[in-house]
């Protein structure tokens, strides 16, 4: 199962055949029996497009459509002719800052993705790591217990993470978000730091340690580096994950200086006829942070989920 | 070396300790208490006994297996077609691979915010669309009769994250399989089913699970959408809970957090059992 979640990124890497590639560019007799799905038929390739192509609508349409209507004015938003704007404005993009504030949410998001996702990169790897590399008691327990976190449906712990937020002295506060969160993304990032670290040859860390190198500095200097690519990938997975949460932010906070984009997006629809275009044009730029993302990082992303995915 | 490894992993325990374990406990505990969060008494079973005989509990719970119905039954399956087709590498397949992933990684708040605009009985995207094929649209979140539908009809085509744990775990079939099945006269399409299909059941096992524990909490949809309405048509377990802790009413609120729990650990049992994930 490991071998898959690996070989996601080399699949996405592999060029396509240079006999493909002739066939794509010309037309010629000659190169026809090489393309795969000339052999296929011209009928059953037509069919499987027609699916692809009514797949990709039924997932896309609605939120394109909204994205599409950030440009709109409310005039027309409210009337709903047309689906493309017109008049073409971005008034909503400039009542979304300067109305609805969006700027002051999108720190607070900010800082909770990236200090929640440091936060449990940094628990996880140095957890992983003895656990991957060592044997010692109660080391299979505390694999599996962290592992069957994944397997708890977070949202049945609302009210004793309440309780126990409280009294902390965490709740509504920023801090008491970013520990929360590097908490939730804790076992995900463990399982796929350790699986990573248990596939590296304990080589190098053995040659340091004839050095004379102590288990922090082997932590550090050797075995942080190798596990570059794995902390790439659950990185974006973590970020975006608290980027987009939702029923945490809602429980943890209730002043509107801690409260996360999301909790403005839900907001936005029960103040709709207060500033829709601002609203639209607020949801599509907190709709673009991680797609972008995914645009630019797709092949991590896609590791990241897939390990994750298989490894659980 | 052996105090370097206790401490590395210490951090961990206590945010694992704080954060899972201990709420895991209190929530099992205090489900046989009357709890408000500072006076506590015991009440034996009451709280489940109130459950059972509370309507709206029934409700919840059958709409939360009505949406991890449509999950199961619904998002896995085309994932998983759509993954097979993707993985036969047609032309400008990672396109659709990239258009098909977005909608995964678009936030539930967001989408909530998108399909309240896109059913608007009067903007909406949908009624214009019907419109235009003479169908008459209705109010489809807040007609009891559709309500249902038009919630699950919100997370039914994100296929982006079955699409692509298909498309790595075909990545990883060895492509003689095909070769000899081609030699032996298989069609493309008798291909798909002899060899592919039957090699991804732990794939689609995994991506069954991941629907199970996700729709068992289903909560953010919900709540923004609908809030639960109209009438309790949509409420979901994890709303149904949310709204005895919003009354003070802990106790109870954590025996529907521990059925939510309990329901998603018999599910996730019997998917693997099902799928015989471990086992190749």
């Amino acid at each position: 199962m490991t071998a898959s979640a690996t070989s996601t990124g080399a699949t996405s890497k592999q060029a396509p055949l240079p006999a493909r590639r002739d066939a794509l560019g010309s037309a010629r007799v000659t190169t026809r029996r090489r393309h795969l799905s000339d052999r296929r038929g011209a009928l059953a390739s037509t069919v499987l497009y027609v699916v692809l192509i009514v797949a990709t609508v039924l997932s896309l349409l609605p939120a394109f459509w909204v994205m599409v209507s950030s440009f709109k004015t409310a005039a027309q938003i409210n009337t709903g002719e047309g689906f493309w704007p017109t008049p073409l404005t971005v008034q909503g993009y400039i009542d979304a800052f300067t109305q609805i504030h969006l700027q002051e949410y999108i720190f607070n998001s900010l800082l909770y993705a990236i200090g929640g996702t440091i936060g449990a990169l940094v628990v996880a790897f140095l957890a992983a790591y003895p656990l991957a590399r060592f044997d010692f008691r109660g080391k299979a327990f505390l694999n599996v217990t962290f592992a069957l976190a994944l397997a708890v449906p977070l949202v049945g712990l609302a009210t004793p993470v309440f309780f126990i937020v409280r009294e902390l002295g965490l709740f509504d506060s920023k801090i008491g978000l970013v520990i929360l969160y590097a908490a939730l993304q804790f076992p995900f990032t463990f399982v796929v730091l350790r699986s990573f670290l248990q596939s590296i040859p304990p080589e190098l860390e053995e040659a340091a340690m004839m050095d004379g190198a102590g288990y922090f500095t082997i932590l550090g200097r050797v075995v942080l580096p190798l596990s570059r690519p794995a902390i790439a990938t659950v990185s974006v997975v973590a970020f975006v994950q608290i980027w987009n949460e939702f029923f945490f932010a809602n429980l943890l906070t209730v002043s509107a200086e801690n409260q996360s984009v999301q909790l403005a997006l839900a907001a936005f629809k029960s103040q709709f006829g207060f500033n829709i275009t601002g609203a639209l044009a607020g949801a599509t730029i907190v709709m673009l942070v991680p797609i972008i993302l995914f645009l630019v990082l797709q092949r991590q992303v896609i590791e990241g989920l897939t390990a994750g995915a298989v490894k659980s | 070396m052996r105090f370097s490894a206790f401490l590395s992993v210490a951090p961990a325990a206590i945010l694992f300790g704080t954060f899972f374990a201990v709420p895991l406990v209190v929530l099992i505990a205090t489900s046989f208490t009357s709890w408000s969060g500072r006076s506590l008494e015991i009440v034996g079973f009451e709280n489940y006994q109130r459950m059972i005989t509370d309507p709206v509990f029934a409700k919840a719970l059958g709409n939360t297996l009505f949406y991890l119905a449509i999950g199961v039954f619904v998002q896995v399956p085309l994932g998983v077609g759509v993954g097979i087709v993707l993985a036969l590498k047609l032309r400008g397949w990672k396109t659709f691979r990239t258009l098909l992933f977005i909608p995964f990684v678009i936030s539930g708040a967001a989408y909530a915010l998108i399909f309240s605009m896109f059913y608007n009985p009067r903007s909406g995207l949908l009624n214009s669309i019907l419109a235009s094929i003479r169908i008459s649209g209705r109010d489809w979140l807040f007609d009891s009769e559709t309500a249902r539908w038009a919630v699950a009809g919100t997370f039914a085509f994100i296929l982006g994250f079955v699409m692509i744990v298909i498309m790595a775990e075909i990545a990883s079939i060895p492509r003689e399989l095909y070769e000899a099945a081609r030699v032996d006269g298989a069609s493309e399409l008798q291909q798909q089913f002899l060899i592919t299909l039957p090699l991804l059941r732990n794939a689609i096992g995994t991506c069954v699970l991941i629907r199970v524990l996700a729709d068992i909490g289903m909560f953010d949809l919900v709540f923004i959408l609908t809030a639960g309405g109209p009438d309790d048509a949509t409420v979901s377990l994890a709303l149904y809970a949310y709204r005895a802790y919003l009354q003070g009413d802990w106790g109870y609120a954590n025996a529907v957090g521990t059925v939510i729990i309990g329901v998603g650990a018999i599910l996730i049992i019997l998917v693997r059992r099902l799928f015989r994930i471990g086992d190749r």
